[in-house]
């Protein structure tokens, strides 16, 4: 009996030293968050200046000209979560004369904006302002972008066309196209 | 008569064997122990809460990491370790969006990764979280003391714009006696 005692003691002193040696656990966890944030770039140009936009000769004297599709870019617009879309708004370019227009002229050109690169279909406005510069503003929405997304937008200005074709009222012209980046 | 003479001769040998009975004798009992080599945490959980990671306005760099937002960042365990040869590793896991877990969209990233480093009173331990796996093994020895978690270098795979959501990542102590 005593024997087996011993025996027994024996074994208690060889295995503790085994269960002690067991590696210990600890845990640093780390938390953070990135709110939802959307930004459009610096617009490349910031302003866009058509100049003299009536043709000073020839049988569209004093009518507007052709003016060509007008660019800007946005680089480096992105918003950091899905489910985004671009809108527009625009508003027509009213001379600042506010004189009443006689009949045969036009105080307003309107024009269309398109922003592409984002959702499908793209953002666009078409201003429709009367002669007489009343109605000048336009809005549109483009499409949903289900995901993240970086990229360059680009507003293009086009279809510059005066109410009627009247002869343009003379004078500074100013209008406004403000882009919209956000949830839906 | 022949027995007196008998029972005689007896009375004698016990009185010459007397002297001899009073010698001392001793017995030890030896005394035996042992302290197996150990290792345990007194405190082994701790939070590094880092808020918003992305840098906010409409720079260039806007939406990217803010490095500020983790760099330096801490947190403190306490434990101990009583074998001379006792070791202390370090494994980082990536800060990874937990709402968002596909591949991320070009220009974008999920994931931050970041060094470790775990400092006791006798030596300290890193880890990259960029790396699979733990740091190298550090020798900390007999200690009991607060062990510091501090979490530098860090960066994003691409450079990108950090995805909105919550993020979470660990930084895994490990204390090991020698076997």
């Amino acid at each position: 009996m005593r024997c087996a005692a011993a025996i027994f003691a024996g074994l208690a002193l060889f295995v503790a030293p085994l269960a002690a040696a067991q590696t210990a656990d600890g845990d640093a966890n780390v938390t953070g968050n990135v709110a939802n944030h959307c930004v459009l770039g610096a617009p490349t140009p910031a302003a866009v200046n058509l100049g003299q936009i009536s043709t000073t000769s020839g049988p569209r004297a004093g009518r507007l000209a052709s003016i060509a599709n007008q660019t800007v870019n946005l680089p480096n617009s992105f918003c950091n979560f899905g489910g985004t879309r671009v809108s527009v708004s625009s508003s027509a370019m009213v001379a600042d004369d506010t004189s009443p227009v006689q009949a045969g002229f036009a105080r307003a050109v309107n024009f269309t904006s398109t922003v592409t690169t984002w959702g499908s279909p793209n953002a666009s406005a078409t201003t429709a302002a009367l002669a007489d510069g009343a109605s000048p503003s336009a809005n549109g929405d483009g499409g949903v972008q289900a995901t993240p997304n970086l990229s360059t937008l680009s507003l293009v200005l086009s279809s510059f066309a005066a109410p009627g074709d009247g002869f343009l009222v003379a004078g500074p012209y100013e209008g406004t196209v403000t882009i919209t980046l956000g949830p839906e | 008569m022949l027995a007196r003479l008998v029972g005689a001769t007896v009375l004698a040998c016990a009185a010459m064997a007397a002297p001899a009975a009073a010698q001392n004798v001793n017995g030890t009992v030896d005394i035996t122990g042992s302290v197996g080599e150990r290792c345990e945490f007194t405190v082994d959980n701790a939070l590094i809460p880092l808020g918003e990671l992305s840098i906010a306005g409409s720079g260039l760099t806007a939406g990217q990491l803010d490095t500020a937002a983790v760099n330096g960042e801490f947190a403190t365990l306490t434990g101990w370790c009583n074998g001379t040869s006792a070791t202390m590793t370090v494994e980082a896991f990536p800060i990874e969006n937990v709402d968002f877990v596909a591949a991320p969209p070009t220009g974008f990233d999920r994931v931050v990764n970041y060094t470790a480093t775990a400092v006791a009173s006798t030596g300290s331990a890193n880890d990259g979280s960029a790396a699979g796996g733990a740091g190298t093994p550090s020798t900390v020895g007999v200690f009991s003391s607060n062990i510091t978690v501090t979490l530098s270098a860090s960066s994003t795979p691409n450079s990108g714009k950090l995805i909105a959501g919550d993020y979470e990542g660990s930084v895994d102590v490990t204390l090991s006696p020698a076997i």
